[in-house]
């Protein structure tokens, strides 16, 4: 799988109906279930941190994000990640805004297979 | 290896958890800097990979500690998210054996792992054949000569010899001695470890008098001693005076 270095957030209209299908070992399904589920939530994290201008909790997140996301199989999660840690403490909302709708729209479109 | 993570974030601990797992390493995850030196005090583990931002000390305080007041030299691998050039001197010149940047890779973190249980061992904990004093272990064949002559030994017996004689002067915990020799789910009373610790050194000659002691540490663990020769004597000495 490789990463979407450079593209992530520039999706064509057409491009980001497609499913984004990741193959993975069938070993590693629960790990992943829980990792996405996790991943999930902290939308919502991220969503009320932006609210109250909490960039140190974006910066934190986007740190774990970065460092756990390609490990996973996910590499676009870390490309993501590290977005929102150059951001956060810059405090740039605008940004910040559009990692979370982009990484919405990552796990949306995701479907994750195991062989 | 029985590796010690200290990581807080929970995706990558179980990420890193399973990939040692897979590998037939024996993890313990930490999510605070404290609770691992509070574990170090009374366990021993082949490595360590410390994060360097968790919540309590950071992995270089943990690091300084390590080195400074546990005067340990256990093999430190560092998988952090920080890559700027200052934070990888910072952290080797505190004492970190290697550095890796998050996201790491599956096999290049195992490798890396396994390169610095190499260089801690000075190659014999990879060795097939160990060859050490009077002593020959074949892990192939699961066979130890004394002296040339074959030591009959039980199977459980054969791994805790190969264990203690792969880590000559190292202080080894209870835990880790059960956890490497019967597995990390097994069930085995501290009678029973210390029964067959002395039986292998009865039946290895583990003595004093053949240079050579294997004792216990209170409330810890054991270490296997290759003595000098004033030392043997000094123990032989030692041992006859207490006997008397």
């Amino acid at each position: 799988m490789t990463p979407m270095s450079g593209r992530f957030g520039g999706d064509s209209s057409r491009d980001s109906l497609q499913p984004r299908v990741v193959m993975l070992d069938k070993e590693v399904e629960q790990l992943v279930t829980r990792f996405l589920v996790r991943k999930h939530a902290e939308l919502d994290r991220l969503r009320a941190a932006l609210e109250v201008s909490d960039f140190e909790t974006i910066r934190r997140l986007g740190h774990d994000l970065k460092g756990a996301g390609e490990g996973f199989g996910f590499p676009e999660l870390s490309i993501l990640g590290a977005k929102f840690e150059l951001a956060a403490p810059a405090g740039d909302t605008t940004q910040i805004a559009v990692c979370i709708a982009s990484m919405e729209l990552y796990l949306t479109r995701l479907q994750v297979r195991y062989a | 290896m029985r590796i010690a993570i200290l990581e807080d974030d929970v995706s990558q601990t179980e990420l890193l958890s399973h990939w040692l797992q897979l590998a037939g390493h024996n993890p313990h995850a930490f999510e605070q800097g404290a609770n691992l030196l509070r574990a170090l005090e009374r366990e021993s583990f082949d490595a360590l990979v410390l994060d360097w931002n968790v919540p309590d000390l950071s992995g270089v305080d943990v690091l300084k500690r390590v080195r400074q007041r546990l005067h340990s030299s256990v093999p430190v691998l560092f998988v952090t998210a920080r890559n700027r050039e200052d934070d990888v001197v910072t952290a080797l010149r505190e004492g970190a054996d290697d550095y890796m940047v998050k996201p790491v890779r599956r096999l290049e973190l195992l490798a890396r792992l396994e390169a610095l249980s190499r260089r801690g061992q000075h190659g014999q904990e990879q060795a097939e054949v160990l060859e050490l004093d009077v002593y020959r272990v074949d892990c192939q064949t699961r066979t130890v000569l004394r002296n040339t002559a074959p030591v009959d030994l039980t199977a459980k017996d054969f791994d805790l010899s190969v264990l203690f004689l792969r880590n000559v002067g190292r202080l080894l915990s209870r835990g880790h001695i059960r956890e490497t020799v019967w597995g990390p789910n097994a069930v085995v009373t501290s009678r029973t470890l210390d029964t067959h610790v002395s039986r292998i050194r009865n039946k290895l000659g583990l003595t004093p008098d053949n240079g050579w002691r294997l004792a216990a540490v209170y409330r810890y663990g054991y270490r296997l001693e290759q003595l000098d020769a004033a030392a043997s004597q000094r123990a032989v000495q030692t041992d006859d005076h207490k006997a008397a």
